[in-house]
Order: C-alpha cells, then sequence, then structure tokens
C-alpha cells in the first residue's frame, strides 16, 4: 500500500459514525498501513452523490440509502439500534390527555396519537407535523410502521418532512415539527432541553434492528480490493472497541469533538450504555434479511416498483460474505463466533404486526392495511 | 404543470418574471443572482440560510438555487421523492475540486449545475436551462405515468372482453360494443368498467376470499 493518503471516509454528525472515528483517532486504520481522512459531510444526499462519483471511497451511510442508490455495496453494518421516536412535550401532553395511560406503559404505541389526530381533524385544526432524516431511511421505516400499526396513514393523516439531524431539535423548539425519528444523540438532546418526550425506541421497536453501513461503491471495491479489506479490519476492530464499555468514557470525548458530532460529553453516553449495539451479535454483518425487509418497506411505502425484483437488490447490496472474509481474517484478534453468529437467521421480531418472511417480502409489504403496496 | 410549461416560451421566461430562492447562508450569492438577472422584471430574489418548506410554498419560487454542501439537499430532493405538489427547479453550487459530483446530482434531480465561480453573465443562462430541463423532465414524467396507465387499461379492456366472450358467447366486436355500452350507461372510462367487471368477475368465482 502507499504510503499517501489512501482514503478519504465520510460520515455525518451521529453517534452511529463512532467506528470510523475510532478506527481513525486510535490507529487502527494505521495499524493496517491506511491513511485515512474522514470528512465530515452535511446531507446524506451529498455522502450518497460523493461516493458515487469517487470524491469519497466510502462512507457511514443509511441502510436503506445504500439499497436505494446505484451500485452501492454494503459490506459492513456499522450499528444496531440508536434511533426513537419522540414528540414535543405539547404532544406528549395531548397524548396524556387523550389516554391517561398512554406514555405509562413499557411500550408505548401510537393508538393515544390516533386519538389526537382524530379530535384535532374534529376540530379543523392542521396535521401534526413529523420528520425523518432521509426518505430511504430506517427513521423513515420505523416511524410509518409504528404509526402505521396504530391505523395512521403517514401519507395522509399527518405531514410528513425532512430534516437533517442536527436541526431535528431546533425545529422542534420552535413548533415547525411535532415529532420525528432521528439518530442518538438528538433524542436526548431534546429531552435533556426539556423540550421532548421520548415514545419508542429502536431498540423496543425491533431488538437488534439495522440502521447504519459502510458503504463504497461496486467498481471502486472491484478495484481496490485489499485497501476495503483493510479498511473492513479495521472498522470491525474499531466496533469491537467502541462496545466495550471500558472505553466508553473515550469514545464520548472523542465523539464529542467539534469536528465530530460535537455535542455535550453526557447526552451521548445514555445511548451508549443502553441502546447502540456496534460489534456485539455480530451486529457489523449485513444481514440479507435486513436488506430485504428495507426493500419490503420501500414496496410498501410506493418508494419501488412493482418490477423490481428485490432478492437480487439485496443480494447485489448487501455483501456479507466481504464482512465474512475480512472479520475472519483478523484471527485471534476478534472471536470467530461473533462472525457467524447469524447461522440462523435473526427472528425480525418487530414489537408487533406480522411476522417478516424474508422468502416474500412483497406478500408481507401488501399485509398490511396501510400502506401503498396493493 | 401548465404553469411550468409555460417556461417552455422561447425567450425561456415566464412574461411575468421570476422568483428565486437561494438557500445559502452566503449573502453575497444571493447578490450575484439578483445581480445576473437584472433586466428581469419583475424579478425576486429571496435568500434564506435553510430550506422552510412552507416559507419556500407560499414563495412559490421558479428555481431553488443551493450549494452542493447544504444540509438541505436532504429535505429538498425528499420533496421530488414525494411527487409533491409544488415541484420546482434545483440548480446546485458545486466545488471545482469534486469532479463528477454536479454529474451525479443531476441524476439525482437537480436540474442544472454551477461549477466553481458564478458570474453575473452567466446567472441568467443557468437558471433558464434549469427550468426548461425542470419542466421537460415534469413533461416526460407525467407522459410515462399516463402511457403506463393508458397500457394498463388497454390491458385490463382486452381482459374484460376475453371474459365477455367466454361468458356471453360474444365475438370480439360484440364484446367491446357491451363494453363500451356500459362505460356509457355508467359516465364511466371503458377501462374502469372493464376493471369492474374483472373485480365482479373474480368475487363470483371466489378469488376475493
Amino acid at each position: 500500500m502507499s504510503g499517501r493518503a489512501d482514503l478519504t471516509l465520510g460520515f455525518i454528525p451521529l453517534t452511529d459514525c463512532a467506528p470510523l472515528v475510532v478506527a481513525k483517532t486510535r490507529g487502527f486504520f494505521a495499524e493496517e498501513g491506511l491513511e485515512v481522512v474522514l470528512s465530515r459531510e452535511a446531507s446524506w444526499a451529498t455522502i450518497r452523490d460523493k461516493v458515487g462519483v469517487g470524491a469519497l471511497d466510502g462512507a457511514h451511510m443509511l441502510a436503506p440509502m445504500a439499497l436505494a442508490a446505484d451500485s452501492m455495496l454494503a459490506p459492513l453494518a456499522l450499528n444496531q439500534n440508536g434511533s426513537a421516536v419522540t414528540v414535543g412535550t405539547k404532544l406528549a401532553a395531548m397524548m396524556r390527555e387523550a389516554d391517561p395511560e398512554a406514555l405509562a406503559g413499557p411500550l408505548v404505541t401510537a393508538d393515544a396519537l390516533m386519538e389526537v389526530i382524530a379530535r384535532r381533524r374534529a376540530q379543523g385544526a392542521p396535521p401534526l407535523t413529523f420528520a425523518v432524516v432521509f426518505p430511504h431511511s430506517m427513521h423513515n421505516y420505523f416511524l410509518r410502521y409504528w404509526l402505521g400499526q396504530a391505523g395512521i396513514d403517514p401519507d395522509r393523516d399527518v405531514r410528513l418532512v425532512v430534516t437533517p439531524p442536527p436541526r431535528m431539535v431546533e425545529h422542534l423548539r420552535s413548533g415547525e415539527i411535532d415529532g420525528f425519528c432521528v439518530g442518538a444523540p438528538w433524542n436526548t438532546v431534546a429531552v435533556d432541553e426539556g423540550l421532548g418526550e421520548v415514545l419508542i425506541k429502536a431498540s423496543q421497536f425491533w431488538p437488534g434492528g439495522p440502521d447504519k453501513v459502510f458503504g463504497v461503491t461496486a467498481a471502486w471495491a472491484d478495484r481496490h480490493g485489499d485497501e476495503l479489506r483493510a479498511a473492513l479490519r479495521a472498522l470491525i476492530r474499531a466496533s469491537a472497541w467502541a462496545d466495550e464499555p471500558g472505553n466508553h468514557a473515550e469514545l464520548v470525548a472523542l465523539l464529542s469533538r467539534p469536528d465530530h458530532v460535537g455535542v455535550e460529553a453526557e447526552v451521548l453516553v445514555r445511548a451508549l450504555k443502553s441502546e447502540i449495539v456496534f460489534h456485539r451479535h455480530a451486529a457489523g454483518l449485513p444481514r440479507r434479511e435486513h436488506a430485504l425487509w428495507f426493500l419490503s418497506q420501500m414496496a410498501r411505502w410506493g418508494q419501488v416498483g412493482a418490477d423490481v425484483d428485490l432478492a437480487a437488490v439485496a443480494d447485489r447490496v448487501y455483501r456479507p460474505d466481504l464482512f465474512r472474509e475480512a472479520a475472519l481474517s483478523l484471527g485471534p484478534v476478534l472471536d470467530p463466533a461473533q462472525v457467524f453468529a447469524d447461522a440462523a437467521p435473526a427472528a425480525s421480531a418487530l414489537f408487533d404486526g406480522p411476522s417478516f418472511d424474508p422468502a416474500n417480502p412483497r406478500g408481507y409489504a401488501a399485509s398490511f392495511p396501510v400502506g401503498r403496496a396493493r | 404543470m401548465d404553469l411550468h410549461r409555460s417556461h417552455l416560451a422561447p425567450d425561456g421566461l415566464r412574461a411575468e418574471g421570476m422568483r428565486v430562492l437561494v438557500i445559502d447562508p452566503d449573502p453575497a450569492r444571493a447578490a450575484l443572482v439578483a445581480e445576473g438577472l437584472e433586466g428581469v422584471q419583475p424579478l425576486e430574489v429571496r435568500r434564506a440560510t435553510t430550506f422552510d418548506e412552507r416559507e419556500a410554498a407560499a414563495f412559490a419560487p421558479d428555481v431553488v438555487v443551493i450549494a452542493a454542501d447544504s444540509p438541505d439537499r436532504d429535505t429538498l430532493e425528499s420533496l421530488r421523492e414525494a411527487g409533491q405538489h409544488n415541484p420546482r427547479a434545483v440548480v446546485m453550487f458545486v466545488d471545482r475540486s469534486e469532479p463528477g459530483l454536479a454529474e451525479q446530482a443531476v441524476r439525482a434531480g437537480v436540474a442544472a449545475y454551477v461549477v466553481d465561480g458564478l458570474t453575473p453573465s452567466r446567472v441568467r443562462s443557468i437558471l433558464d436551462v434549469a427550468i426548461s430541463r425542470f419542466a421537460l423532465t415534469q413533461q416526460l414524467r407525467g407522459d410515462l405515468a399516463k402511457a403506463k396507465a393508458d397500457l394498463e387499461s388497454r390491458k385490463t379492456v382486452e381482459r374484460a372482453k376475453g371474459l365477455l366472450m367466454k361468458e356471453r358467447g360474444l365475438d370480439e366486436d360484440g364484446a367491446y360494443r357491451l363494453l363500451r355500452k356500459l362505460a356509457m350507461d355508467r359516465g364511466k372510462p371503458i377501462g374502469t368498467v372493464a376493471a369492474d367487471l374483472l373485480a365482479f368477475a373474480g368475487v363470483l368465482k371466489g378469488d376475493a376470499s
């Protein structure tokens, strides 16, 4: 490998960019002989476009964005969990008024929200506005699914908008939005500022559910097999490091730096302790059934046409083989059991609703009372 | 879409002028855009540091000008994704240091781009191109959707005809005349009547369990 800057990798200021930041600052990239420059980007669209044209070699990506883009590969899942649905204190109070027990249970459904929406409609009030981070994101599908299970049609009964993660809290404060689904640490920031309440976390919605991936283009992976393997090894080691509770103080200090996530250390700690998993439970493995679940939701909400072969897309983009190859080459550094923990497909135990059959994503998509897949 | 189609007028601009929304924390760029459009009357250039959907809808710009590194790109892209009632042309400014980025953005729905150095003399032609191309894309999209719907409708009519021929012992012409009569009696398009007929036949056969 040459001695000059080998790779430029993009990220968005979110807690789950940790594997990239750790691999760079803790020297895991350097130990693989890679000189890496990290580039903080302002939007997911820019990340996708820059990776697409080679201005970035790879990046922190929304898993569904990689599936929706042309010729992207996802050889590594960066994290499980981390996002949550948060509503403003005013809307939380309205939900409690509709049902005093609404926010008391271990699992909050959108039933009380449905009641609030019905009341507002009767009064002629404008629809509630919710924000997600991107049309192709876990956040969008999580929020839509959760709303849909209470009979709320996300395209008709509420207004859904896209807002960049660092601006969510500010928009909640100004009343521009009534709630949002975003990744860590922005839910915690809203709660700490007394602006919002978390209703449901990703770990409750789908224990062990997917979120971000490390993405590169297929063409880049073809030409740079060695660099890709080296980068994956460094990122896998960084993920294992970031999972260690003993390293969390240092991780928080790294992430809170202004050139990384740039928020107070305290708000980063909570999600790291209880929510986000980077490496345990084979979290790094890009699972085919996760890709198919995302694609089923794209079908459900009309983002993908009936002519698209969903299984072919999943197999083209998600590359567990590349992950395995890199992980196994780490040998004693890494417990190989971690790599094969998926011998049995992960039960896609979403918080309720029909069980997901990866063999029939379109049938699953059409099985919901609320949706566009008919 | 008539509003947008009018942009295809020979001079590329609406007779009644132009509204431009510049999303940029940098006031200099908005000033450049305004300078480049001198002579377009009336012209309204509004600058905002961030994109606000409600404000934008109220302002109804002909074109939105945005920097490639703006966090608002995701929001603008989602509006296009949702096929919103209020689509608009987007022009993006790209730093020269990232070759190819602009082309990629165009594939993702940006109507035109400007690589580096914006000079007042180029502004008008760039915005003209963007608006025309946007109008054309919108029209093509509409035409494609219509073509698909037409094809679907023709297939449905064919299937309904086949059903009538089999069940009523009609010839092809007779089946078509019956469908057309049903459509006229009900004041519905023939494709809708054909679809209803097929759905009804399905229920009778027990398809829709």
